[in-house]
């Protein structure tokens, strides 16, 4: 006897994830791509994050264990100082991407044969509920910040597709 | 935060299934954003499963009952036996299907999870009677339905 069970599809894990964390916003875009071929492009971070985030220069994976990664991000010339270490939990579909103050989540599901895409950014701090209000101020505000830097990089990647 | 969603998701969303069916998916996004929202102020980490567990039986009510076809009223707690779908009677969700939600949630609570009639009662903030007289309508109506 097998007792019916229900699961969170990979963009409904990113939003679930970004609605608990006030300074992170998401959006959703859809692309022309197959889920194949835009996961199998986006997934290979190295090339593809540098390619539509204007604020990262380069990516490098540090360590794979499974789906668990560690990469180190680079930012800009003037940035390059201080490079980013993320954990990356990588499945098919969904990406989760964390460094102390910084996350990166996202998401993407079949759509009759394009690709229905879930991208969050944003500050991130875990802790308790009085600290995240005081907070809230500080992680509303960035979220314009967040807003625009998002809506940037769902442009980068529809230009680096559209170049192969 | 992303690998406590991982860990609880099986767990939770098999609760949510069988009690909101239809609507669980919603039920165990709700659910988990309720968790994770809330993380930060659960005083004592161990009881997390048990905290996660409880948040989800009402959500998966919650989001049942908001299907106007079912039987939401505890006085009105009769079967509905002619709207069970026979022609899959072996298919554990068509059974539970045909239980108003409170039936479900006292099943899914003391088969699946192997609560106590205590435990269910207070987990549901009702009388142990009524856990028990819902419990024998339940295995009675569940057991006809899948021998028949």
């Amino acid at each position: 006897m097998t007792w019916p069970a229900v699961e969170l599809d990979p963009i409904q894990r990113v939003e679930v994830l970004a609605a608990a964390l006030p300074g992170t916003v998401v959006h959703r875009s859809e692309f022309d791509q197959d889920l194949a071929t835009f996961w199998s492009w986006i997934s290979d971070l190295e090339r593809s994050v540098p390619a539509f985030d204007s604020d990262v220069s380069s990516l490098q994976i540090l360590s794979i264990e499974g789906a668990n990664l560690r990469i180190r991000a680079r930012g800009p010339w003037w940035m390059a100082f201080a490079p980013i270490r993320f954990d990356v939990r990588l499945e098919e579909g969904f990406c989760w991407m964390t460094s102390r103050l910084y996350v990166v989540g996202m998401g993407a599901v079949d759509h009759d044969g394009r690709t229905i895409f879930a991208h969050c950014e944003g500050v991130h701090l875990a802790g308790p509920s009085w600290l995240r209000r005081v907070l809230r101020p500080v992680f509303w505000l960035s979220r314009f910040r967040h807003h625009r830097h998002v809506r940037s990089d769902l442009a980068g990647m529809r230009r680096a597709l559209a170049n192969g | 935060m992303e690998r406590l969603l991982g860990e609880l998701m099986p767990y939770l969303g098999r609760i949510c299934g069988a009690i909101a069916l239809d609507r669980g998916d919603d039920a165990l996004q709700d659910t988990m954003m309720a968790i994770l929202t809330h993380i930060g102020d659960l005083r004592e980490p161990a009881a997390v499963r048990g905290w996660a567990r409880r948040i989800a039986v009402r959500e998966a009510v919650r989001h049942a009952k908001g299907d106007r076809s079912e039987a939401t009223d505890p006085a009105a707690f009769e079967l509905d036996v002619a709207a069970m779908d026979f022609a899959t009677d072996t298919d554990v969700r068509a059974v539970l299907a045909g239980l108003p939600v409170e039936a479900r949630t006292v099943l899914v609570l003391r088969h699946l999870e192997g609560l106590t009639e205590v435990e269910t009662a207070a987990l549901l903030s009702i009388k142990v009677g009524t856990v028990k007289s819902r419990t024998s309508r339940a295995r009675s109506t569940f057991r006809a339905r899948w021998t028949s």
